[in-house]
């Protein structure tokens, strides 16, 4: 597939067209929600947006939260600047969860709406990243992955959502919730151009000791293993469709192999232990006066000040602070967040096994699309067990993408592919071969030509 | 959670919760602390901690003073005094 970033750099744009496409996206989003900001000055290149905990000079970066509010970064982050150039242009940023914390995109103020159908969510934490990639016919979107943030929305929007292997793309420019965990990945509505930004922005950075420089493969797998596991709390519906996208990999020669980790449902919890822990951690760096919201009372003493600055948080937020900082105290912290962290050891080192000569692959969510309203309902234990299919593979670090498959009653499934560390080519590969027999569909087409 | 417990923690944390936010967080943090007990009956003793997902060599820069060029840029998120940033009594 020829893919829209080298389509729309070869044809001629009409003069106005980014005026247009600016104008037509502001009409848009005062329905779906989908930017927190647009960039009205694009003049060239292909568009691309950033996720709002992605720094962008001079532009405000709030991760979606009051806390930072009007927080200007004076940088861009790595990410954004091997981007920028001649053949990109920076159109807005995106709105998600706040921090990350979410996996519905309801956690913001005016949370986005899905593109195929305004009652639904589009999924979190990168929603409105997401919802861009489906509505923008050329267009690619920078966003950010912890738990599942990337092939969550994907799935819900109906588009390819790629998390690389941790350490590819440099996390210099992220506004941290879990430093052990948070990825810079791509979500576009093709996986060529998802290759073509990737190798822009992927590599080595200074400024980025976790970035590793490990050469990129590319390594073909005939063997598709589905985990037993997985599918336990998978919506009938669901699973009838998945069938029928084993029944086609296999028609195109992939072997499918059914394979069971009896301990993978604890990887649920034991990424909800790591990342409150640390992103306890990261928000202690919002004090009131250094970034965002300022707290204008300066004859308080520091730890007053402090809290009258931490009001601003969301109750996810808070809640989150409060676990994380409770996982780590001197008196449970081996029960906890040391557990969890072997946990994570011996889960990396079940599904390196699994991934030695195959990919593993599922459907992405074990939900159909919900209502926004009844999304509004579920507790949080409800909600965090959500993230079951998506957490494995980012708690292991390892590359995955989210693929539209298969469309149940206008609304569209995403399927996800997991290979082994630095081997993130290769699914971009078996995603192009997907996408030279499945055609997408869209409900909008902004920007087209 | 003990009561006594959830004000320590609240305390150390530095947040002020509002009467219903508490009795919401304080119920949450129970189901949540038994889903996390769910790990306990995992045994993965014999793995060593993973603070990262990938093996990640030490990288050391050279310790040389390196001039920024943009300083002012760094003070424009904060109210500002001389070339100090001004903040809350310690």
């Amino acid at each position: 597939m020829k893919g829209g970033i080298k389509e729309f750099l070869e044809k001629d744009r009409p003069e106005g067209y980014y005026e247009d496409l600016t104008k037509q996206l502001d009409k848009l989003n005062s329905r779906l929600h989908i930017f927190a900001s647009i960039n009205k000055d694009i003049d060239s290149g292909f568009p691309f947006s950033v996720k709002d905990n992605i720094c962008v000079s001079g532009i405000e970066s709030a991760a979606s939260s009051r806390i930072l509010k009007g927080y200007m970064p004076p940088f861009d982050a790595t990410a954004v600047e091997r981007l920028r150039g001649k053949d990109f242009g920076f159109l807005g940023k995106t709105k998600m969860d706040e921090f990350g914390f979410g996996t519905f995109g309801l956690n913001c103020d005016g949370h986005p709406l899905n593109p195929f159908d305004e009652k639904y969510i589009t999924g979190g934490s990168s929603a409105g990243a997401a919802a861009a990639a489906s509505v923008i016919k050329y267009h690619v979107s920078i966003a950010e992955s912890t738990g599942g943030s990337i092939s969550c929305p994907a799935a819900f929007c109906g588009v390819v959502g790629f998390t690389p292997t941790y350490g590819v793309i440099s996390r210099y420019g992220i506004i941290d919730y879990a430093s052990s965990l948070d990825k810079i990945g791509i979500m576009s509505r093709n996986s060529s151009d998802i290759r073509y930004v990737l190798d822009r922005i992927k590599g080595p950075d200074r400024y980025d000791t976790t970035c590793v420089d490990s050469k990129m493969g590319s390594e073909k797998a005939k063997k598709l293993v589905v985990i037993e596991q997985l599918l336990k709390k998978v919506d009938p519906e669901i699973l009838s469709s998945f069938d029928k996208l084993l029944s086609k990999l296999q028609n195109m020669g992939y072997l499918v192999e059914h394979k069971s980790i009896p301990f993978i449902d604890k990887a649920i919890p034991a990424y909800y232990i790591i990342s409150m822990a640390e992103a306890s951690t990261n928000l202690a760096r919002y004090t009131g006066f250094k970034y965002g919201l300022k707290v204008p009372d300066f004859a308080k003493g520091y730890n007053e000040f402090f809290t009258d600055a931490r009001d601003s948080f969301s109750l996810e937020a808070k809640r989150r602070i409060v676990l994380g900082t409770f996982v780590r105290s001197a008196s449970v912290k081996s029960r906890y967040y040391e557990k969890a962290l072997r946990l994570r050891h011996m889960l990396i080192e079940s599904l390196d096994a699994i991934l030695k000569d195959g990919f593993m692959i599922s459907p992405t969510m074990p939900i159909k699309t919900p209502k926004v309203l009844e999304a509004e309902k579920l507790g949080p234990v409800e909600a965090y067990s959500m993230d079951s299919i998506t957490v494995p593979p980012n708690l292991a670090g390892l590359p995955h993408v989210s693929f539209p498959y298969d469309y149940l009653k206008g609304m569209p499934l995403g399927a996800q592919i997991v290979t082994k560390h630095f081997n993130d080519y290769a699914l971009l590969d078996f995603v192009g071969k997907w996408e030279e027999q499945f055609d997408y569909k869209f409900k909008y087409d902004v920007g087209a030509l | 959670m003990e009561s006594e417990n959830f004000e320590r923690l609240l305390k150390i944390c530095r947040l002020r919760l509002e009467p219903g936010e508490k009795e919401a967080i304080k119920k949450d943090i129970g189901d949540i602390l038994d889903y996390f007990n769910t790990i306990e009956g995992v045994e993965c003793d014999k793995y060593s901690p993973s603070y990262h997902p990938v093996s990640i060599a030490q990288k050391k820069r050279a310790d040389k003073v390196e001039p920024f060029p943009d300083t002012a840029s760094l003070l424009k998120n904060s109210k500002i005094y001389r070339f100090y940033v001004v903040g809350p009594k310690i």
